[in-house]
């Protein structure tokens, strides 16, 4: 709304409709709110506006419940191109008058283009604030800017699959998928430790049962970047054979997995106490959505990059990229991949995961997987 | 009718809820006022409340033409291509309104989140420090720059907006998720206990509080165990139990060890 427009609604009489007096106090000498109010509407009217704000100064300065006062006074104001004052004295109508459709509406207007904003006084810092102020320039001054909007990796938790009563997939000669599991991961944790550049934890660091809650958690514990989950597939086929990599996806590869998303991800949403309140547009929840859907995007690079790394290193087939709804991938809050290399079941894959040879380079392929996603 | 009655009652329709009434006047505003910027932006709005979004981001496309400064418009804009998961649209969206207005609070609180997304750690506390800067009652901007400094194990920064966030909204769950972990990783564990138990009580169903709480139960009792405590164990199992019926590792070892 223009100038234009305001004056043309001065005009028509809408102005004196919102908002309403409670009493017309009697004062023995001197002019009331009242009156200066009155005359300020008048004078608003007339179009000399300068005299309107001087006059409704006045009447909020006696009466600062008035939000006819204040309105009238951000009218004057908005008339004047005081845009900032507008908003603040309708601001005052609508903090005493929530009914006061005029004054919300000329919020509004007024704030769809910035506006002044006032400074505010500045306070003495308590102790806590202190201190995070040290943090602050101690910490940042050591970090370098970074630009882009590429994902970074700098912390990571990786899972080895299963542990304790849960053996996981056994081999025909008895090897345990969970020893080999745990083994491939600490074996990353050493090597990425030595490497430098990424903070690693692991979900499990014995042999003993984690159950899949307990692994997202931890991954959400330390704030990671990326989850990996570390399995060797099973077969009762002991032909199959190779290294897969799975990721969580949008969308489902049945109905089945659809139907168990929507229920997984509606238990996920409003962890909160949430009031769906119908005509409300929810900016957390549009957020929630696409951070999830940046991760299962990420995921989905992630996956395909480990794959790559398998397919130029290991001596395994590549079986290629998967998406499925794995609950461990699920409630990770970050991007989460889930490593098959090899099949236990498989009498020659077997033979190779026992090898320290092929460990080696199934830890270094992992190694260069992530580097690869340090941005 | 005149195009400022319409827009009036427009508004007062829209306050009240009605929105149908609303988005009429509003369509009839913009019918004998094609340039008003106000009507479109609230025909958006409506639309969006209406979850018609398509309809919603065309008129606030109609009032970024007329004025490439509508602030607002390009906020809904931005928010509308992070709906539809178009991450770069949104971000130059937001990006255009502070090159507008430096002081653009909701702007910078959006860049801040999507850098918290890509986990550019650095650069989201940047401008979740300019968003709060600009308005500091907003309990979102506070948690989330909470979770950044967290990200950088910046702790005692991310304790303090924590609480900030909690002062603000004391019903804010993440951010005492948040604090117990602040709590937990720094080995006291009986303070983050307290935290989860605080969001139990105000969302018996809050999963990652649960979750969280069983976790530090089996993490106790494992503990325990180590130390050749078996009876002490067995308490920590059955209180994971008491949060996580199901927990499968409590079920299990409680069958092993337990009477
Ligand atoms: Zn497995």
């Amino acid at each position: 709304m223009d100038r234009r427009h305001f004056l043309r609604w001065i005009g028509k009489g809408i102005l004196g409709t919102s908002g309403f007096w409670l009493c017309a106090r009697g004062v023995a000498w001197g002019k009331s709110a009242f009156e200066y109010a009155l005359e300020g509407q008048n004078l608003i009217a007339a179009k000399r506006l300068a005299e309107a704000r001087d006059v409704l100064k006045e009447a909020v300065r006696l009466d600062p419940k008035s939000d006819w006062a204040h309105g009238l006074l951000g009218r004057a104001y908005y008339g004047l191109g005081q845009r900032a004052e507008a908003v603040a004295a309708f601001r005052e109508a609508v903090r005493i008058n929530s009914a006061d459709t005029y004054s919300r509406m000329m919020i509004e207007i007024i704030t769809q283009k910035p506006i002044p904003k006032p400074k505010k006084p500045r306070r003495s810092l308590t102790p806590l604030e202190k201190k995070a102020r040290a943090e602050e320039e101690a910490m940042l001054s050591q970090l370098t800017p970074e630009g882009g909007l590429a994902y970074r990796v700098k912390r990571v938790v990786i899972d080895p699959g299963h542990g304790g009563f849960d053996s996981g997939a056994v081999g025909p000669t008895g090897l345990k998928e969970k020893d080999v599991t745990l083994d491939l991961a600490q074996s990353v944790r050493r090597k990425i430790s030595e490497e430098g550049s990424i903070k690693c934890f692991l979900t499990r660091t014995g042999d003993y049962y984690i159950p899949l809650s307990d692994r997202t958690v931890i991954a959400n514990q330390y704030q990671a970047d990326l989850f990996v989950s570390i399995h060797i597939n099973a077969n009762e086929n002991r032909k199959a054979h190779g290294c897969e990599t799975y990721y969580c996806s949008e969308k489902a590869s049945s109905k089945e997995a659809a139907r168990v998303a929507a229920f997984e991800n509606a238990v996920l949403k409003y962890d909160e106490p949430f009031k769906k309140r119908p005509g409300y547009i929810d900016i957390e929840e549009i957020l929630f959505n696409f951070e999830r859907r940046l991760y299962w995007e990420e995921s989905g690079k992630f996956a395909r990059t480990f794959q790559n790394r398998f397919e130029q290193a290991l001596p395994f087939k590549s079986r290629g990229v998967h998406s499925a709804n794995f609950f461990v991938l699920r409630r990770a809050k970050m991007p989460s991949i889930l490593l098959e290399t090899g099949f236990i079941s498989n009498h020659d894959e077997e033979a190779a995961l026992k090898k320290a040879s092929i460990r080696d380079e199934i830890v270094a392929a992992v190694i260069r997987g992530l580097l690869n996603g340090r941005g | 009718m005149d195009v400022d009655d319409l827009i009036f009652q427009g508004a007062d329709y829209h306050y009240k809820g009605e929105l149908d009434k609303a988005i009429a006047k509003f369509q009839a505003a913009v019918r004998i006022e094609p340039q008003n910027e106000y009507a479109h932006n609230q025909l958006g709005i409506l639309y969006a409340k209406k979850e018609r979004f398509d309809a919603a981001f065309r008129e606030f496309q109609k009032v970024a033409q007329i004025d490439g400064h509508n602030t607002y418009a390009l906020l809904w804009l931005g928010i509308l291509y992070l709906k539809q998961g178009n991450l770069n649209q949104g971000f130059e969206k937001f990006q255009r309104i502070i090159e507008i207005d430096p002081s653009n609070a909701d702007a910078y609180y959006f860049l801040g989140a999507i850098y918290n997304f890509r986990h550019n750690t650095t650069k989201a506390i940047k401008y979740l420090k300019k968003a709060r800067d600009a308005d500091s009652d907003e309990s979102d901007t506070h948690y989330r720059l909470a979770q950044a400094f967290h990200n950088l194990d910046m702790t005692t920064n991310a304790l303090l907006e924590y609480q900030r966030t909690l002062a603000l909204k004391p019903s804010h769950t993440k951010a005492i998720n948040g604090i117990g972990w602040l709590y937990y990783n720094r080995g006291e564990r009986d303070a983050a206990i307290a935290e989860w138990k605080k969001t139990l009580k105000m969302n018996p169903r809050d999963r990652d509080a649960i979750f969280n709480l069983a976790k530090a139960y089996n993490d106790l009792a494992w503990e325990a165990m180590k130390r050749n405590k078996p009876k002490e164990a067995i308490s920590y199992w059955k209180k994971t139990l008491g949060v996580d019926p199901k927990n499968k590792a409590a079920v299990h070892y409680l069958k092993k060890y337990g009477a």
